[in-house]
């Protein structure tokens, strides 16, 4: 007898069936389409990476037909996209917010690339913290799979064993490596382009690298942390450029926290910090300084 | 904690491997280094003549030798081949009826296939035999609408010595003939095609 087996079977076919009636193709690329999530009533959530026009862009819907759909926003840092869909009666994306995925539960990668639903499936390997990408955006949990990934995924759903969604997966984060965007991220994110268009994010124009502070001079100035980040390019006309900032600073604490990795000083740049001045401490001439900046809003496509 | 779920799925998992290992056997071309694997056929359904369907990269000769999973070894020769669906049928010069832990495939011809089922893949890789891999269907359907597709595309595992050995569902039916890894995905030629392959290798020459 293999009733548990053939129990097993049509569920996870069930499911496959129920989370694949909001997957769409989006047509937004050379070679082969990408994937997409009818997330809410009219809207569809992609992945940026898998957009190169912003004109023109059409899905292939679960019944095989394409539609027209324009783009509402996109954000590299989460490597997001909203498009919006007209006159559609397409099934929404049935989605779970809680309870948060576990290490060790069964999950299916869907994706549409073309007229056909495709599946693969894996467990979840590990469950982390919050994570910043490296575009400052920061993902609410770090979710690692055991399961492979094919052409075309980027932009479908991960789905449990019930249909329902944890999120949308994407190979344009992790250099290549799978990673889920969880829900609440793309909730918040997909809020945030529909009202706006874009995710505002801070900046101040520099480029930095972590250095060791020599421990002479370290002691000296009586530092806690002998790491900070040495500013190695000011971009001429930027924020830090016109507040004073220059090459060869070291800056030691950013907003009263110190910083030793890039990272750090992405932390301090969200969207609500645009022109809203901030204390930068800085070794410099073997002299601790105190300066303010004030970030500007970040062009597109620019880290810090 | 008691598991009843996992632990009946872990047994009914086990127990249809084993009748997959029945009907699977190990093909080796005569003279060749490599070896295959291969599906103990009946094509009229009435256990008169049995058949063993396996990959036409496998049974790349004439001749082939046959390993049963009972250990028994007989000789068959290639009645038909194939080589762009990928396909051969070698003739076996034996009755099976004393080999009990020998079969004929299940066959499944309907219900259509769903993305997400289950599969399993048995095969031969290297020295080891009957080994098994776990799986689902990846996704159904032709690349044009109305075609029959040329293969069934899976989310599963398959290592040299696979080939030419059965792809079955949940039930343990067959539903392909496993031939290939391609972009990480297991191609198997889908019994449909295989039966009417069959049907026309087999029917008189036209003259």
């Amino acid at each position: 007898m293999t009733a548990l087996l053939e129990s097993l079977s049509n569920e996870l076919a069930a499911a496959v069936e129920s989370g694949g009636r909001a997957v769409v193709a989006i047509h937004a690329r050379r070679r082969i389409p990408a994937s997409g999530v009818h997330w809410r009533s009219g809207v569809i959530v992609a992945t940026n990476h898998t957009i190169n026009r912003d004109d023109n862009i059409t899905v292939t819907l679960p019944d095989g037909t394409n539609a027209s759909v324009s783009l509402a926003g996109r954000d590299p840092s989460t490597d997001l996209a909203v498009l919006k869909l007209a006159g559609q009666n397409l099934a929404t994306a049935n989605l779970r917010l809680d309870p948060s995925p576990s290490v060790g539960e069964f999950v299916i990668a869907l994706g549409r690339p073309g007229p056909r639903l495709t599946a693969s499936w894996g467990v979840v390997s590990s469950v982390a913290g919050a994570w910043r990408t490296w575009q400052g955006a920061e993902i609410d949990s770090l979710l690692r799979l055991d399961l492979s990934i094919y052409d075309g995924f980027s932009g479908g759903p991960l789905i449990d064993a019930t249909g329902r969604v944890l999120g949308i997966n994407t190979s344009g984060l992790a250099r290549g490596t799978p990673v889920t965007i969880p829900v609440a991220t793309v909730e918040r994110t997909v809020g945030e382009l529909l009202e706006r268009g874009a995710i505002r994010r801070a900046y101040l124009g520099i480029g930095t690298q972590p250095v060791r502070v020599p421990p002479s001079l370290a002691r000296r100035l009586e530092l806690t942390n002998p790491v900070g980040l040495l500013i190695a390019s000011v971009e001429p006309g930027g924020p830090a450029d016109r507040d004073g900032v220059l090459l060869g600073d070291v800056l030691l604490e950013l907003g009263g926290a110190e910083v030793s990795d890039p990272t750090d000083v992405l932390v301090q740049l969200g969207g609500d910090r645009v022109g809203r001045p901030i204390a930068a401490r800085v070794i410099r001439g073997g002299q601790v300084k105190t300066l303010e900046v004030t970030p500007g809003e970040r062009p597109e496509s620019r880290a810090a | 904690m008691t598991a009843p779920t996992t632990t009946g799925l872990a047994r009914e998992l086990a127990a249809a491997v084993d009748e997959l290992r029945r009907v699977t056997v190990r093909v080796q071309a005569s003279g060749a280094a490599a070896s295959g694997a291969g599906v103990l056929w009946d094509p009229a359904g009435d256990d008169t003549r049995g058949l063993v369907i396996t990959n036409a990269h496998v049974a790349t000769r004439a001749q082939a030798t046959i390993r049963l999973s009972d250990g028994a070894v007989v000789r068959a020769r290639v009645v038909a081949r194939d080589r762009k669906r990928d396909l051969a049928a070698l003739e076996l010069d034996l009755d099976l009826e004393p080999h009990t832990a020998a079969g004929f495939a299940h066959v499944r011809d309907a219900p259509p296939l769903r993305v997400g089922e289950l599969v399993i893949a048995v095969g031969h890789p290297g020295d080891v035999s009957g080994a098994a891999t776990l799986g689902i269907v990846h996704t159904v359907g032709g690349d044009r609408a109305g075609v029959t597709p040329q293969w069934v595309r899976a989310d599963l595992p398959l290592a040299p010595g696979f080939s030419g050995g059965p792809l079955a569902d949940a039930s343990g039916r067959v539903i392909g003939i496993n031939t290939m890894m391609h972009g990480g995905l297991a191609l198997a030629v889908p019994v449909t095609v295989v039966e009417s392959w069959l049907r026309r290798a087999q029917a008189p020459a036209a003259s």
